[in-house]
């Protein structure tokens, strides 16, 4: 009983965890060359409403990913012109696209799927890998995922290796810290925060689809629910670096599955304070965690060349 | 603020100068842009634009009482801003002020239910109404004293913390413990009793039947406060010297701490004070989202006023016609409210890509 309970909320926490992987992975390297995108929670909701309309109208989920994730791209290549280009404050903006992915999405959701919102549209099926079911207790939760949660952990390496050994990871570092030195060294500084932002929103494009049509099926009015936050947050506490984001990731993953797991075992929890604990949890951890570990130099400065 | 036509020439020569007009002028064009754009998107839905506008005036000024409303909920869109161009003339950003309304209202009804409602000389909704604009400040308190002390970014934080405080007042609304109505009679929804009639805020026009009450006085108070305090006072002059320069300060002697604090809770005592009011002048009772999309209004109409009081009231009056238009708009010729959104995110991101016109400076 406890043992399947544990199964279930295991399985949910890593499903709730990969939206915030994709969308913090990506973010990460974004912040890396010096742009915060607080505009991702608004990607990842229009990505997921995209997606959904998509995998409804064709019925395949597939292209509801690849639309999804071209919207996502292309909210981040506006965010990109404003940030890098016309210098604007990178909160404002962010603030701002939410505010207006929350509009569009709510408004288009009622007028196109207004009626027809109980239906369930098509989705990814979830693989079963008999390797990974054999593990005791997590095996099950592990195996039975879509492939689009394998495809998180990949991105993570990827962004890992792009990072440490590519020369645009370098540009990315160097852009970040130093966006003077790297243009004095011949480095693009706009073009490399442009492909930092795009980067991004691919990623946060990613995340949305996932929501809608690996995780859900469905598609509900701010499905996102802040999960750009989150993703945000977990880049602060994973101090800029793949690896721990994606542990933080994983933990806001589960402290949301706890508000399943706890009334599953009767715990006399009020739900109210378990919906509060991951951002309560991400507030203590970047209060508490961001002293240690030191941003990059630039993040979320302009670069005017002579300025 | 008049401009003179010799000042417009020079502007178009490009010369530099202090270029208020152009900081008036954006804002104003990007509205105007943005609500074309939501009739544009009015009229694809196939919605009549005619009726939707008729609808749309109605809600906002149709009556004695829609006027009174609308003003209403521009009172509260007012304190969130004041306290948003507060904190930002330290450089600061509060974009908490959903947390800080809902920590406000939450409050104020604790306190107009349990003990307030048998105080004398109009104590009854004064008290409410501070305790609600000290929770609000100690919310915002707690994200300074975060920033003074670890550095945390307070965007992060003032969002995290309204994540918090929203469950929190569903919390508070759940729980007969707390402050759920007792079952009495046959409905017994997850909200709060009605508060007492002593607690309401007093109206300023009773006989005419409109709902405005003296929060319009309240809030007209804060803006000259806040006018004053901003632009001519040493405290206005050091909260700017602090935001400017943080380590030029300290070297100059200020407690740089000390005013990051005071600016972010003085921001959402302003934001808590906006919640109080929502609940003993309109609401009477507490919902668990009864603070919903007013914190973004207010922070929308914070960053339309470009750090001006006087900007604040009328950009604060203009949120609260749309958003009572919109409601009505919703009502009676079905166009989804949410265009009203769009709208306003639109205006947020062409001010915010348009400020290197306005600013000289790079900004952080």
């Amino acid at each position: 009983m406890i043992d399947e309970q544990m199964a279930v909320f295991v399985g949910s926490g890593l499903r709730l965890a990969v939206p915030i992987i994709f969308a913090a992975t990506g973010e990460m390297l974004s912040e890396r060359a010096g742009v915060l995108n607080l505009s991702l929670d608004g990607m990842m909701l229009m990505s997921a409403f995209t997606a959904a309309l998509a995998s409804w109208a064709t019925g395949s989920p597939l292209i509801g990913v690849a639309a999804g994730v071209l919207v996502a791209t292309a909210v981040a290549a506006v965010q990109a012109v404003l940030s890098v280009t016309l210098r604007a404050n990178q909160l404002v903006v962010g603030i701002g696209f939410n505010i207006l992915a929350l509009g569009s999405t709510t408004f288009l959701y009622r007028e196109i799927f207004g009626p027809l919102s109980r239906d369930p549209i098509p989705g990814f099926a979830q693989l079963n890998l008999p390797w990974l079911a054999g593990i005791p207790v997590i095996g099950p939760a592990l195996a039975n995922q879509t492939g689009l949660a394998y495809v998180s952990i990949l991105m993570v390496v990827v962004t890992w290796l792009i990072l440490k050994y590519t020369s645009f990871g370098l540009a990315v570092r160097a852009v970040g810290e130093d966006p003077r030195a790297a243009d004095k060294a011949g480095i693009s500084v706009a073009k490399t925060r442009y492909l930092g932002v795009l980067y991004a929103g691919i990623l946060a494009g990613l995340g949305g689809a996932f929501m809608s049509v690996a995780d859900s099926n469905t598609f509900t009015e701010n499905m996102t629910k802040g999960a750009g936050y989150l993703a945000i947050t977990a880049v602060i506490f994973g101090g800029w670096n793949p690896w721990y984001t994606l542990a933080a990731c994983l933990l806001f993953g589960f402290a949301t599955a706890l508000q399943f797991l706890v009334p599953a075992l009767q715990l006399d929890v009020p739900v109210a304070l378990l919906l509060l604990l991951p951002y309560l949890l991400a507030l203590v951890a970047i209060a508490g965690l961001v002293g240690k570990s030191r941003q990059p130099s630039a993040l979320t400065i302009p670069f005017e060349r002579g300025g | 603020m008049v401009m003179k036509n010799p000042k417009l020439a020079r502007v178009a020569q490009g010369a530099r100068l202090e270029l208020v007009p152009l900081q008036v002028v954006v804002p104003v064009v990007s509205t105007i842009i943005a609500l074309g754009i939501g009739l544009l998107i009015i009229a694809a839905t196939g919605a009549s634009v005619v009726e939707a506008i008729e609808a749309f005036w109605d809600g906002m000024a149709g009556s004695d009482f829609n006027i009174g409303a609308s003003i209403n909920r521009a009172i509260s869109l007012a304190l969130v801003g004041l306290g948003f161009i507060f904190a930002s003339r330290a450089n600061l950003t509060n974009v908490g002020g959903e947390g800080q309304i809902a920590m406000g209202g939450m409050f104020a009804t604790a306190a107009a239910l349990h003990g307030a409602g048998g105080l004398p000389l109009g104590l009854a909704f004064i008290v409410p109404l501070a305790v609600g604009t000290l929770a609000g400040a100690l919310w915002g308190g707690l994200a300074g004293v975060l920033k003074a002390a670890r550095g945390t970014n307070e965007v992060i934080s003032t969002l995290l913390l309204s994540f918090i405080a929203l469950p929190l007042v569903y919390w508070s609304v759940e729980s007969f413990h707390l402050l759920r109505k007792p079952i009495s009679d046959v409905s017994s929804l997850p909200e709060s009793a009605e508060i007492p009639d002593s607690t309401k805020l007093p109206l300023l026009f009773p006989d005419n039947g409109s709902p405005l009450h003296i929060g319009l006085l309240i809030a007209a108070i804060a803006v000259v406060v806040v006018w004053l305090v901003l632009r001519h006072s040493s405290l206005g002059l050091r909260l700017r010297a602090v935001g400017l320069n943080a380590m030029a300060s300290r070297r100059a002697g200020m407690r740089t701490s000390f005013y990051v604090i005071l600016a972010m809770t003085v921001s959402g005592g302003l934001g808590g004070l906006g919640g109080a009011i929502m609940i003993l002048g309109q609401q009477f009772y507490l919902t668990s989202d009864f603070s919903s999309g007013y914190g973004f209004d207010g922070l929308v109409v914070g960053l339309l006023s470009r750090g001006s009081a006087v900007g604040v009231v009328i950009g604060a009056l203009l949120f609260g016609f749309l958003r009572s238009g919109s409601i009505n708009m919703e009502i009676s010729a079905h166009v989804p409210s949410a265009v009203v959104l769009i709208c306003q995110g639109l205006i947020v991101i062409v001010i915010a890509g348009s400020a290197i016109l306005t600013n000289r400076k790079v900004t952080r």
